[in-house]
């Protein structure tokens, strides 16, 4: 099985090479037969790679652990859908699950366009075999899945916090989004190095770029959801560099999103798109060198992996290649039109694009100051949750009132009166908004009445140009199908204003009370009364579950435990949080009891509780919603783009 | 042919520049914390980080005023232990010896006090080694 899975992965790292050498000279010297092999050989690299992936998702569900992959990372104990998530539980796992969604997509993306777009898929297939040959030549050489061993009696297990659903889906959700944004790449490389650079590649990719955009975020929800119930410190994002690993490149591509709909409308911003799409790029494959390589202090990985420089190797060679080919094109990317006033729907997204830019390069700086201060001060300093915290309300409230602003305002030019006179309703929504905000105390933080009066802002321009369209047409459905692009894109809008209400309700107005307590005695927070009733140990096969149990009265009536669970087999902790979720009242009470002592029966709690933070995982579903109709295919808009780009490919 | 602003440039150039100097103004003013090993703790003091293996034993409770007390030696290489008295909430339920954890707190007098305690995340990014 194992030389099943080794063979394979050998054969597409020739198919890589091959479609790599092949695209690029079949490209180069317009060579149809030999362009039309590399594409083969890119789309029989997905058949191989898939091959790998079978042969090591079977060893994992029959537990054969004499693959070294598999004993390091299930045991006899995990069922099949967490066995199976130990593919992508390892980093040799991961890499394959890497390459083999970057060789489906790319098989499907190059597949889709290669009649419409043959004089730059030609080019795609190098490219994309160029990323295919990397990663290949990594589980070959460097990290593979497929090592053997004399198979012991059982595996080391998966941690228990790990065995959570959160967990089957987050990971591969990043990679799918990770993976996705290598589409957009390859186009635009293909795009500068064939020298069509109008919008073609734009439009043959937008579906791709959004796709693998929402797939990133919504990974991100995931894993911020899993650590809220399961890790068990009251918070779901700690700015740590392995989650901003992933935040930065969906920072870098939202930008993107918004700024191709200038280039493809207008014609402008086309060297920004093509460094936007190479930042994307580089920054998913560079989250992945500071995530593998150690140089940073992760609560996700502290220990040094020899992959690390690989693939900062490889972030430095594509980045070359990438300013190279930009550098080179210059001359074509000239912009048709020019930004024509600073009031206009174009100046509007541009302001944004800065924002977006300008956090995602916030958060790097971030990220990269424990080397950067090693390197030049020979010490290594680290920057804490105020240093992201404060940049996020310096570009993120700005951002979403630009997110109200951009979708209502002219494009071309229009007068401050104008402008003042189109938002007339949604400004004097805000303001009632904004006094029965500070009636009601939400005064009490300047960040947090800022965020709520925006977000009221952003969602009465929504529905004032939803209740406008509806009036036109006569139904919100034939309205939304008419245009899905543009009215999926407002949902995500209402989804992001939904992560700002609870981003900014769950950190700015939640109160939190340690108290230390024995039986009987109680607290209180917010309108809860907790008593601590007793402190219980329960055997259940494979754990030892400590809890501490409290009576909970006043704005809910209920039960609630908390306390740690000792697994046997891996021997791993877990801690156990108590949680209840008021949905009328959109408030979570969160109960963390952080040392429960059976003998003396004394237990130190943490209670907290968070407003509307339950909007956030409500946003997730929003999103996704917003992203599906923009995603849906769109015939009306299909015709409009074949006859746009029809002279383009005369 | 549309003719290209010199004035665009300087925007863009100009919001670049104020933000390179308002990152490096908010990184240097003091919100950022020297991170060290143990080995390195000897000329510093003050307010710091420090990253390193848990060494026992581990004695005495987080919650009392005496504070929870165990070593910290270097992941890699060898170092001399370092002494950590640990006050506040319980810590990680992964903390225990062996683990790789980062203290948040401050040093003096060659023991560390920290207030704050890191344990590695159980994550898929980590590449465990079969026993």
């Amino acid at each position: 099985m194992a030389d099943l899975g080794r063979a394979a992965l050998v054969v597409t790292l020739g198919l890589s090479v091959y479609a790599l050498v092949a695209g690029g000279v079949a490209a180069r010297e317009n060579r149809r037969r030999l362009s039309d092999s590399a594409r083969n050989a890119l789309f029989a690299s997905f058949g191989t790679t898939l091959i790998a992936a079978v042969v090591l998702a079977v060893a994992l569900v029959r537990h054969d652990f004499s693959f070294q992959y598999v004993a390091a990372h299930t045991n006899r104990t995990l069922s099949t859908p967490y066995a199976l998530s130990a593919f992508w539980g390892g980093q040799e796992g991961s890499l394959l699950l890497w390459l083999l969604v970057l060789t489906g997509y790319g098989a499907l993306a190059v597949a889709v366009n290669r009649r419409l777009l043959r004089d730059l898929t030609v080019w795609v297939v190098p490219v994309l075999a160029g990323i295919a040959t990397f990663f290949s030549f990594m589980l070959v050489v460097i990290s593979s899945p497929f090592r053997t061993q004399v198979a012991p009696l059982d595996g080391n297990g998966l941690t228990p916090s790990l065995q959570n659903p959160y967990m089957v889906a987050h990971p591969p959700m990043l990679y799918l989004g990770y993976v996705g944004l290598s589409i957009p790449f390859a186009f635009a490389a293909g795009a500068l190095l064939s020298g069509r650079t109008d919008e073609r590649w734009i439009v043959a990719t937008r579906r791709w770029t959004l796709a693998a955009w929402t797939f990133l975020g919504f990974g991100q929800l995931l894993g911020a959801h899993w650590a809220y119930v399961e890790v068990g410190w009251g918070g779901y994002y700690a700015w740590d560099p392995v989650e901003n690993a992933a935040l930065m490149p969906w920072l870098a591509a939202t930008a993107f999103l918004h700024s191709v709909m200038i280039q493809e409308r207008k014609g402008m911003l086309k060297v920004w798109n093509m460094v936007l799409v190479a930042l994307a790029f580089e920054l998913s494959i560079f989250g992945t060198f500071l995530t593998r390589s150690g140089v940073v202090n992760s609560i996700h990985s502290f220990s040094k992996s020899p992959i690390g420089s690989w693939f900062l190797a490889f972030v430095v060679v594509s980045t070359l290649f990438s300013v190279g080919l930009i550098m080179w094109r210059l001359p074509l990317l000239k912009a048709r039109t020019k930004l024509e006033s600073a009031l206009s729907r174009e100046a509007t997204f541009l302001y944004n694009n800065l924002l977006l830019v300008a956090l995602c390069l916030t958060v790097l700086w971030g990220v990269l100051f424990p080397i950067v201060t090693q390197a030049f001060r020979g010490e290594t300093r680290t920057i804490g949750r105020p240093y992201y915290d404060f940049f996020l309300r310096s570009f993120g409230l700005p951002l979403l009132l630009l997110m109200g602003i951009g979708p209502l305002i002219a494009w071309r030019k229009t007068s401050f009166r104008t402008l003042l006179r189109t938002l007339a309703i949604p400004i004097a929504v805000t303001a009632v908004c904004g006094l029965l905000l500070v009636v009601a105390g939400a005064g009490s933080s300047r960040p947090g009445l800022i965020a709520y009066t925006f977000s009221a802002f952003v969602l009465a321009t929504i529905v004032l140009e939803l209740v406008r369209g509806t009036r036109a047409v006569g139904s919100v459905f034939t309205l939304i199908s008419r245009n899905r692009r543009r009215y999926g894109g407002y949902i995500v809008h209402a989804a992001i204003v939904l992560l700002a209400i609870g981003i900014a309700g769950s950190s700015a107005y939640g109160s939190t009370v340690e108290r230390r307590l024995t039986p009987g005695q109680s607290m209180t927070i917010s309108g809860y009364t907790l008593t601590l009733r007793d402190v219980q140990r329960t055997r259940v096969p494979n754990v030892t579950e400590t809890r501490a149990v409290f009576d909970v009265k006043g704005r809910w009536n209920g039960t609630l435990s908390s306390g740690d669970n000792q697994y046997f087999n891996p021997p791993e902790p877990s801690r156990e949080i108590g949680l209840k979720t008021s949905w009328l009242r959109a408030e979570d009470l969160y109960v963390i009891a952080d040392d429960v002592n059976l003998k003396t029966k004394v237990v130190y709690v943490k209670v907290l509780v968070k407003p509307l933070v339950n909007l956030i995982w409500i946003a997730g579903i929003v999103f996704l919603i917003g992203s599906a109709v923009a995603l849906w295919p769109d015939a009306r808009e299909q015709r409009r783009l074949v006859t746009r780009l029809a002279p383009a490919r005369a | 042919m549309p003719t290209r602003s010199p004035a665009r440039l300087i925007v863009a150039l100009s919001v670049a520049a104020v933000l390179a100097v308002f990152l490096l103004y908010t990184a240097l003013r003091g919100t950022s914390t020297p991170t060290l090993t143990p080995s390195q703790l000897a000329n510093h003091s003050g307010k710091l980080a420090v990253v390193g293996v848990v060494v026992g034993p581990l004695a005495g409770d987080s919650h009392s005023p005496q504070g929870l007390r165990f070593g910290l030696k270097n992941i890699s290489g060898k170092s001399s232990v370092v002494p950590v008295v640990y006050r506040g909430d319980s810590p990680p339920p992964l903390f225990r010896e062996g683990r790789n954890v980062v203290v948040s707190g401050s040093y003096a007098h060659g023991r560390v006090s920290g207030s704050n305690i890191l344990t590695k995340c159980p994550s898929k990014y980590t590449s465990a080694k079969p026993a």
